[in-house]
């Protein structure tokens, strides 16, 4: 043992005092953002959630959501292998009539981890459209997902079966969509996001 | 030293990109695009200033055998702040650089400018440093962006260029490649080139 080593007690308190000042001074200072900025994202991230329900469920008016707690247990009931990818979902009502749902969901499965995309889905079973909210996919291939031309496809097809990837264009009347050339991995990781949705519409409007 | 020399040495003679090589994993990362490469260079600038002013007004104060953690604690709120007013107020911008935000903390530039220059030197000399620095970071990150963008999508800043509805009205297949990561390594490469050989011309 180094017993003969003198350390130098006063030096190490002052020098770690230091620290501690500094970095408090920087914790305050992150704290003032913080106030200062919390709120306005907030309300950002409500804005676009409420932009994007509407644009997938254009007939409604009014969103109501389904409590998270009840929406969880159905996400285990029908199986769903990792029910935390199953988010929310609201009925979308019109002059309090039911016209449809919106469920967002979060695959796991994309090429860059987790794409978080919203389902609108009318009262008779057919979707109205997707919206893809974030994601990591590769520009240029898997991230033109979020263009109109791969996500319209989704427009118009059952609700009430699986809707399947094909990689050429698929036949007329069939629930496939056809995949993004180089991007089979994101299209499967819409699609299941889309086929979560779908289930949890099927046990929804039971 | 004088203020213009601090101010025009990191744009060129010493671009911390094409000459220093420093932060080399944001530049490969996130110039697939003109507006992510000018993005992330403003937001690195912004940062790179504020951490050489802090820490040059603080050079007295901070004791050498702590500078390191001192140096870190200071740019790691910087980038912080600057990572929550982007959220709140350039979502659309804060959603196109993401993951790569907070991961200025770790870009050597910065650290690098703190121990070689805003510690040894005067307030107004280190935010000149900061603002040549950046500028240049920005000018090498946006000439990428811009390279990729328009080999890989045949679009700059979102215009499109090449194509049925382009400004050049050809038939025009992107080459995909460039906004990939080996067109990252291509397009450096490339620049660093000819950088170099014009260089060894003049002298």
């Amino acid at each position: 043992m180094a017993n003969n080593v003198k350390i130098d007690w006063k030096n190490v308190f002052k020098l770690g005092f230091i620290l501690l000042a500094i970095s408090a001074v920087a914790a305050c200072l992150l704290a003032l953002t913080n106030y200062a900025t919390a709120g306005t994202i907030v309300q950002l991230n409500e804005q676009t959630n409420k932009a994007a329900r509407q644009e997938v469920l254009s007939e409604a008016t009014d969103f109501e959501q389904i409590p998270p707690e009840d929406l969880a247990k159905i996400a285990t009931e029908i199986g769903i292998e990792n029910p935390g990818e199953v988010v929310e979902a609201f009925i979308g009502t019109n002059g309090g009539a039911v016209v449809g749902y919106t469920v967002k969901t979060a695959p796991t499965s994309g090429y860059a981890g987790e794409i978080q995309m919203l389902t609108g889905i009318s009262a008779d079973g057919l979707i109205t459209g997707i919206s893809i909210l974030k994601n990591n996919e590769t520009p240029g291939l898997g991230a033109n997902a979020v263009l109109p031309a791969f996500r319209d496809q989704y427009k118009e097809k059952s609700a009430l079966k699986e809707v399947t990837v094909v990689k050429t264009t698929p036949e007329t009347g069939s629930n496939a969509i056809q995949a993004i050339t180089g991007a089979t991995i994101t299209s499967r990781a819409v699609t299941s996001g889309v086929n979560m949705a779908n289930q949890v519409y099927q046990t929804l409007s039971k | 030293m004088n203020f213009g020399k601090n101010l025009t040495r990191g744009i060129i003679r010493e671009n911390p990109i094409f000459v220093l090589l420093l932060g080399m994993c944001p530049t490969l990362a996130v110039t697939t695009s003109a507006i992510n490469g000018m993005g992330m260079g403003l937001a690195t600038m912004a940062v790179l200033i504020g951490s050489n002013v802090v820490i040059s007004a603080m050079r007295k104060i901070i004791p050498d055998n702590i500078r390191i953690p001192a140096f870190v604690v200071i740019i790691a709120s910087f980038v912080t702040i600057i990572g929550m007013l982007m959220k709140a107020y350039v979502p659309a911008l804060d959603a196109a650089l993401g993951i790569f935000i907070p991961l200025i903390v770790v870009n050597c530039i910065i650290l690098a400018r703190a121990e070689a220059f805003a510690f040894g030197n005067g307030v107004a000399d280190s935010f000149a440093d900061g603002l040549g620095m950046g500028l240049g970071f920005t000018v090498a990150l946006t000439i990428l962006g811009s390279i990729r963008e328009i080999l890989g999508a045949g679009s700059i800043f979102g215009n499109v260029i090449f194509g049925i509805d382009g400004l050049i009205k050809v038939a025009y297949e992107p080459v995909i490649i460039m906004i990939l990561p080996p067109g990252a390594f291509l397009t450096l490469g490339l620049l660093i080139g000819l950088i170099n050989w014009k260089s060894k011309k003049k002298a």
